[in-house]
């Protein structure tokens, strides 16, 4: 009996990018495959926000392809989100929460046309998954760290997409906002959803995520934490620091 | 050894530098004497006066302003290797004052022409008191003693034909007397009611004051001056209150100003011509029969007769 | 005054032309200081001028139309390459501005002292592009700015939300699918018309302010986008209209620069005075934070002192206090202070005691500060 092929929710292929004469990601193979919540760590300058934008197409690739549930990128937009760096943007701007939840909708509510009830509804149904329904009015220049990061994340989660990528979710977020941030990736992947995470902190790595990939220009490794976040494996992902590193692996 | 090619290459070096004598001597008979001067009526009463011993570079051409115009590189390098210079004076040449400043320190030989009317005749400034109206050719009488005055400084500077330069300074002064008089007659001729000049901005001055003519501009004195919205308002009133035949524009300023004080005469009812196109600070092209201080006093007093006249 | 508005032709077309352009570049200049893009409008306005002076050159035509399609072909050409700059090389933005900046207008600078030598070129007026010659508008240049200024506007509506996200966060409105380097080219192109019909009005110099002030002064009364660019808008109609009525009720006055020293007097007001970012108001209110903490700091210590001693309402000399606070000033002004507001009593010439209140509330200070 054939078993049938199913398509990797992401399949990576050769993907290079490089600035003039300077690599930054090379030649990388990455399978994905859907219902993981995944993790990309290596050390700064490694690539792995680079990575992240070159699949989603905001950086120019010199080679390779992405495709998502087997069709390529291009075509799968509205199946993918993405969560950016809460660094990226400038919380001054004059806008509130419910406004910035709604922009995750603008791709579908079309041209000309202007959101409506039933975008705000929804909009509101994605804040209250994050805990944020009673900041709806609130000016995005009054949220802290952690609000901010949720608001960022009901945007992504409005779009109701099947898989998701975020850049450094738990960077500077407290507690409370990390613990309702990971039941939340979680909550996306009993629902078959597929996450991909650029994560910072090593040490939480095994707990949170199921999956691994381990970068630094190259891809290093992937697959299930078990097999890959390995002693030997992040060695060559940080180069040296031994202590460290042993220490990492001691808690897988 | 070394020392010695120092000194010589530094004997060289000071060799170098351009011939800063300004004080030369007589001309021969053979060079022409070399003569810069700005504005285009001024190196037309030069070129008349002059004759064929003098060879004159005009620095503006026709429908140049010379209010706004700023000196090259080339235009300054003309100037210095000038014999004489002459400029108008009275700031007419606003951007280039420094420049003619520092030419007579250095000792060229550079004249205002409007020194040779006696400074009783200057109109003063209404709003600048010490600042005067540098439009001199419009009243030709004051034009005459410019004539006698640049005949003076030819024959200073190049003594071997002050004879000639005299003599057609006198002769030329003569012509310019017989066609103020007809001016004066052209202008008499006009209803006094009538007798309103507008233009582009007030270079008529010495002209109203020289022929009884009453004179508006829409910009000041100078070009730099920017006409702000009450200055508009109050000439269209003005000229729709005397129900004024004619305005004029200028060629060496843009029509817009004009226009638009047009525009909210015909709004007030009047329908105001544009008389025609006047030579306010520069002469004509060539061709144009405007290209000669003559010829141009001449197209503007047709032009402005024919405009004041208009309808009647 | 009001009633010529409507009755005289002139300053009815002044204002009207001048308040449209208010209008305009107020809009579009609030986009573009949320992009951080404001001093882009200086140097498109500056890259301007060498494309009026190409245009005469090359047609020899002085109609506003053909010189205005020069400017606006010379202020996007600036733009495209500021933009391009920026990205190719490791220049950065500001330095690419500059530069560009400086170019372009001496270049434009070159070519109209070239030009001046060109018999009738004084006629097409080509010096009035500087400082602009608002006085001399005419119906015809008014349609004009009406025509595409109403153009640009409509844009900016259709196009609101689209825009509001370009300005946002633009990496996350690609991945939505939105054609973020189409709509930034258009919101440029929008930006540069609004620049263009200003030029005849205030000038290459003066109308960078005009794209920057209304939106700065704007950003300082609302948090809510929609209201900020409306704002934005009004401030500049009022500029607009403000320089027209100015320069209709005294000579000389040119009417640009009396458009421009209005919309400046409306930056500095916001500035100063609007009401949560204002920095008078930021400093009354940190004065008041400030005197409310010295005030508990003078009671906390009168209570230390206090609770030493049987009777709460014990004196304590003013120089044990001075040591206590530590700071270099004298603690008798917030003595004074806590005296009128019944919270302390002067015994005698230096000694100070709690009041009941003044214990009181001493407790609760505690209580907030260190839970109970």
């Amino acid at each position: 009996m054939a078993t049938e092929k199913i398509d990797a929710a992401i399949d990576v292929r050769d993907l290079t990018v490089a600035y003039g004469e300077k690599p930054v990601l090379w030649d990388i193979d990455l399978e994905v495959p859907s219902g993981v919540l995944m993790a990309v760590v290596g050390p700064n300058g490694a690539g792995k926000t680079t990575f992240l934008k070159s699949i989603l197409g905001l950086v120019r690739t010199a080679a390779g392809s992405v495709l998502i549930n087997g069709r390529p990128y291009a075509d799968m937009r509205q199946r993918v989100a993405y969560v950016p760096q809460r660094g990226s943007v400038d919380w001054d701007f004059p806008t509130n929460v419910l406004d910035v939840v709604m922009m995750g909708l603008y791709g579908q509510v079309g041209w000309v046309r202007r959101p409506g009830r039933a975008e705000r509804d929804r909009a509101l149904m994605a804040l209250d998954q994050v805990g944020m329904e009673s900041f709806a009015e609130r000016q995005i220049s009054q949220l802290s760290g952690g609000q901010q990061q949720r608001v960022f994340l009901a945007r992504a989660l409005v779009q109701d997409a099947d898989i998701y990528f975020m850049d450094e979710p738990f960077q500077g977020v407290d507690a409370t906002t990390e613990r309702a941030i990971i039941d939340l990736l979680r909550a996306l992947r009993e629902r078959g959803k597929t996450v991909v995470v650029v994560h910072h902190d090593l040490q939480t790595v095994p707990e949170y995520f199921d999956h691994v990939m381990l970068l630094n220009v190259r891809r290093i490794a992937s697959g299930p934490v078990g097999d890959v976040f390995t002693e030997e494996h992040l060695r060559t992902t940080y180069g040296g620091r031994v202590s460290f590193v042993r220490a990492v692996a001691a808690a897988t | 050894m070394y020392r010695i090619s120092l000194i010589v290459l530094l004997l060289t070096v000071a060799g170098c530098g351009p011939s800063t004598d300004p004080t030369r001597g007589p001309v021969s008979e053979d060079e022409p004497l070399r003569v810069v001067a700005t504005t285009s009526m001024i190196a037309d009463v030069v070129r008349v006066v002059g004759g064929p011993t003098v060879d004159v570079t005009g620095l503006m051409g026709p429908g140049i302003d010379p209010h706004l115009y700023k000196a090259s590189e080339g235009d300054v390098a003309r100037m210095s290797n000038a014999d004489i210079v002459f400029y108008n004076g009275l700031h007419l040449e606003g951007k280039m004052v420094e420049i003619f400043a520092q030419m007579a320190e250095r000792g060229k030989d550079v004249h205002a022409v409007t020194e040779g009317i006696a400074p009783g005749k200057y109109r003063e400034s209404e709003l600048f008191a010490g600042n005067y109206d540098p439009h001199v050719w419009f009243d030709l009488s004051l034009w005459q003693d410019v004539t006698r005055y640049v005949g003076d400084r030819l024959a200073d500077r190049d003594s071997v034909h002050a004879a000639q330069y005299r003599r057609r300074a006198a002769a030329y002064a003569d012509t310019i007397a017989a066609l103020h008089t007809w001016t004066a007659a052209k202008m008499d001729g006009i209803d006094p009611s009538l007798r309103v000049l507008i233009t582009s901005h007030d270079a008529f001055g010495y002209f109203g004051r020289a022929y009884g003519v009453e004179v508006r501009g829409l910009q000041g004195i100078s070009t730099a001056s920017e006409a702000g919205t009450a200055d508009v308002q109050e000439l269209a009133e003005f000229v729709a209150d005397r129900r004024i035949p004619s305005m004029f524009v200028e060629s060496s300023i843009s029509p817009r100003g004009i226009e638009a004080v047009r525009a909210a005469v015909r709004d007030k009812g009047f329908d105001v011509q544009i008389g025609g196109t006047l030579y306010g600070d520069a002469l004509g092209p060539a061709g144009s029969g405007a290209d000669t201080y003559l010829g141009m006093m001449r197209a503007n007093i047709a032009t402005i007769t024919a405009g004041l006249q208009h309808g009647n | 005054m009001m009633e010529a508005l409507f009755t005289d032709y002139t300053l009815r077309t002044v204002a009207l032309g001048a308040s449209l352009l208010g209008v305009v570049s107020g809009a579009l200049g609030g986009f573009a200081l949320l992009r951080r893009q404001a001093l882009l409008g200086d140097a498109i306005s500056h890259a301007a001028l060498p494309g009026i002076a190409l245009a005469f050159l090359v047609t020899g035509s002085k109609a506003p139309l053909v010189l205005v399609t020069g400017a606006a072909l010379a202020g996007w050409i600036g733009a495209a390459l500021i933009m391009s700059v920026t990205r190719r090389t490791r220049v950065t933005y500001d330095s690419a501005l500059g530069i560009m900046l400086s170019v372009f207008f001496g270049f434009g600078l070159v070519l109209l002292t070239y030009i001046q030598r060109i018999p009738g070129a004084n006629q097409a007026g080509l010096d009035n592009f500087l400082f602009g010659q608002a006085a001399a508008l005419v119906e015809k240049d008014v349609l004009v700015i009406l025509g595409l200024g109403s153009g640009a506007l409509v844009l900016l509506a259709v196009f609101w939300k689209e825009f509001k996200v370009l300005s946002f966060d633009r990496a996350f409105g690609a991945t939505i699918g939105l054609p973020m380097k189409r709509l930034d080219h258009l919101l440029t192109a929008l930006f540069v018309i609004a620049i263009v019909i200003g030029l005849q009005t205030v000038g290459v110099v003066l109308m960078s302010a005009m794209i920057i002030a209304p939106g700065a002064a704007a950003r300082q009364w609302t948090d809510r986008l929609g209201r900020m660019i409306v704002l934005s808008a009004t401030f500049g109609a009022v500029s607009g209209l403000g320089g027209a009525l100015v320069s209709s009720s005294a000579h000389h006055v040119p009417t640009g620069p009396a458009i421009v020293l209005i919309v400046s007097a409306i930056v500095v007001v916001s500035l100063l005075f609007a009401p949560n970012r204002g920095l008078v108001w930021r400093r009354i209110r940190e004065w008041r934070h400030g005197r409310e903490l010295r005030v508990d700091a003078v009671l906390l210590d009168l209570y230390a002192l206090a609770s030493q001693h049987t009777s709460s309402d014990h004196p304590h000399a003013e120089r044990v206090l001075n040591v206590m606070s530590g700071v270099s000033a004298s603690a008798r002004p917030t003595l004074r202070l806590l005296e009128l507001l019944g919270l302390a009593r002067k015994i005698d010439a230096s000694r100070w005691s709690l009041t009941p209140e003044g214990v009181e509330r001493a407790q609760r200070v505690i209580e907030r500060q260190y839970g109970s």
